[in-house]
């Protein structure tokens, strides 16, 4: 127990060194966690500039010799502030990121809490130690398990293990493996008449989106609700399945009574 | 339904070419400018022909709408109206509690006459997180937003290339767009289409 509580003051210096230099490179982050909030949009910066100072300063009060236990009662007391203000944050500013370690846009989740309450754990732990962590011995291999643990924790280093994993996982076998289908998606067949000499015959006529489509033998038909000479009216394409060249695209406009008003007839002739 | 299925197949034939034209010398007023003369808004004010906001209210096919900014509105469906919900679909559709963007004519009367809404249509870009069979998780600048495929509608555009029902080409870190259908009161869209590089 011993070697294990001494050996702490090294995790958990090298973890405020990590979260002071995400705050000193990136302090605009202070806008997005509930400083702003806490102290006042113009201190923020301020503040948050003030703990990661605090922060680098108990991290090498931790690492460098001697061992004094106010260190790591200053350790404590700063996790517990933390703890305090993701709790108030998650409370009160809900959108509110954390800002612990680096940019984020990510809210204050449980996981930011429970790395908060491992941090205090550690702290806590390190002030029973009685020597440094350079003579923990044994009890640095320990910290391999916490540092783990704290990697899991941080939603900034998912992408460096958690999304791999589960791209890893896809690859063996994709949930949506069977997706594939000849069905032409409706999004295919709109982009294609959008595309099309018939839709640009046809263009300042449309006064819809799509009101109806369906397909019969070889061909898709996508009506459009159109307004012609005044008179209310159908736009209706015919998008052929196998043909896919844009002129291949039909159009006609259609009143009410089921007359054909309009066809382009330049480029009904291609098909 | 009969008559749905009358007019689909008259509207088949027609663009086939298999009706005759009537209206021969209606090719005089193709011109669009004819189409574009209707009025414009006046700079700096609100489209008066466009609403958007949440259905409130409905009283046959009148729809009372809030907008986000405060406005009411009230939107009248009738049988030429599109209506977008993951899909082209009927008027019925469009519920209570609905979020809705409507495009039409405002009516001397106040009422917006729709000839085209999209129901709780979304936009996000997003990068997605992860891939499982209830879902495909994103990550929309922080927030954690759940997509749901729906089989036979669910369109996937890779790379710019025409868009397939294949979604076996999402990758878990990627960036994409979603064009989607949001569940009101969740964070859970239906996916309309995805756009993704593969």
């Amino acid at each position: 127990m011993g070697t294990l509580a001494a050996a702490q003051p090294l995790l958990i210096g090298l973890l405020l060194l990590w979260s002071s230099y995400g705050k000193f490179a990136d302090p605009k982050q202070a806008e997005r966690t509930a400083l702003p909030r806490l102290v006042g949009e113009t201190r923020a910066i301020t503040a948050y500039r003030g703990v990661a100072g605090i922060e680098a300063l108990v991290a090498l009060g931790l690492l460098l010799p001697p061992v004094w236990t106010v260190e790591a009662l200053a350790a404590v007391a700063l996790a517990a502030g933390f703890t305090g203000f993701l709790i108030y944050s998650k409370i009160v500013v809900p959108e509110a990121s954390c800002g612990c370690m680096k940019a984020s846009a990510r809210p204050v989740g449980a996981r930011a809490i429970a790395r908060a309450l491992l941090l205090l754990a550690t702290a806590v732990m390190a002030a029973t130690a009685t020597t440094g962590w350079w003579s923990a011995g044994a009890g640095v291999l320990v910290l391999v398990v916490e540092a783990a643990a704290f990697a899991m924790l941080s939603a900034e280093l998912d992408r460096y293990w958690l999304l791999p994993l589960r791209r890893f996982r896809i690859g063996l076998s994709h949930p949506y493996a069977g997706t594939a289908s000849d069905d032409t998606p409706l999004a295919a067949t709109q982009r294609r008449v959008l595309l099309s000499p018939a839709y640009r015959a046809v263009d300042g006529l449309l006064r819809s989106d799509i009101h109806d489509y369906w397909d019969d033998e070889d061909w898709r038909f996508v009506s459009y609700a159109a307004r012609y000479d005044g008179r209310r009216a159908t736009a209706v394409f015919a998008v052929p399945h196998r043909d896919s060249t844009p002129e291949s695209i039909r159009v006609a406009v259609v009143d009410e009574e089921g007359l054909t008003l309009y066809r382009p007839t330049v480029l009904a002739a291609v098909g | 339904m009969t008559t749905t299925m009358d007019r689909r197949s008259l509207l088949t034939r027609a663009a086939l070419g298999a009706t005759g034209l009537v209206a021969a010398s209606a090719m005089g007023s193709l011109a669009p400018e004819a189409a574009f003369a209707a009025q414009s808004p006046d700079a700096g004010q609100p489209d008066p022909n466009f609403a958007e906001g949440v259905i409130t209210g409905r009283n046959q096919d009148l729809l009372q709408v809030q907008g986000s900014d405060g406005r009411l509105h009230r939107i009248q469906l009738t049988g030429v109206t599109s209506v977008w919900k993951l899909r082209p679909t009927t008027i019925d559709q469009a519920r209570i509690g609905d979020g809705l963007y409507a495009r039409g004519v405002l009516l001397p009367d106040g009422i917006l006459a729709a000839e085209a809404i999209w129901v709780n249509i979304v936009n996000l870009t997003v990068a997605i997180t992860a891939i499982g069979r209830n879902g495909v998780q994103f990550d929309h600048h922080g927030q954690k937003v759940v997509g749901h495929v729906q089989s036979g509608t669910t369109a996937a555009v890779y790379n710019g290339t025409p868009a397939v029902s294949d979604l076996s080409m999402l990758k878990v870190g990627r960036h994409a767009q979603v064009i989607g259908a949001w569940r009101p009161g969740t964070n859970e869209i239906d996916i309309a289409t995805i756009y993704t590089s593969n």
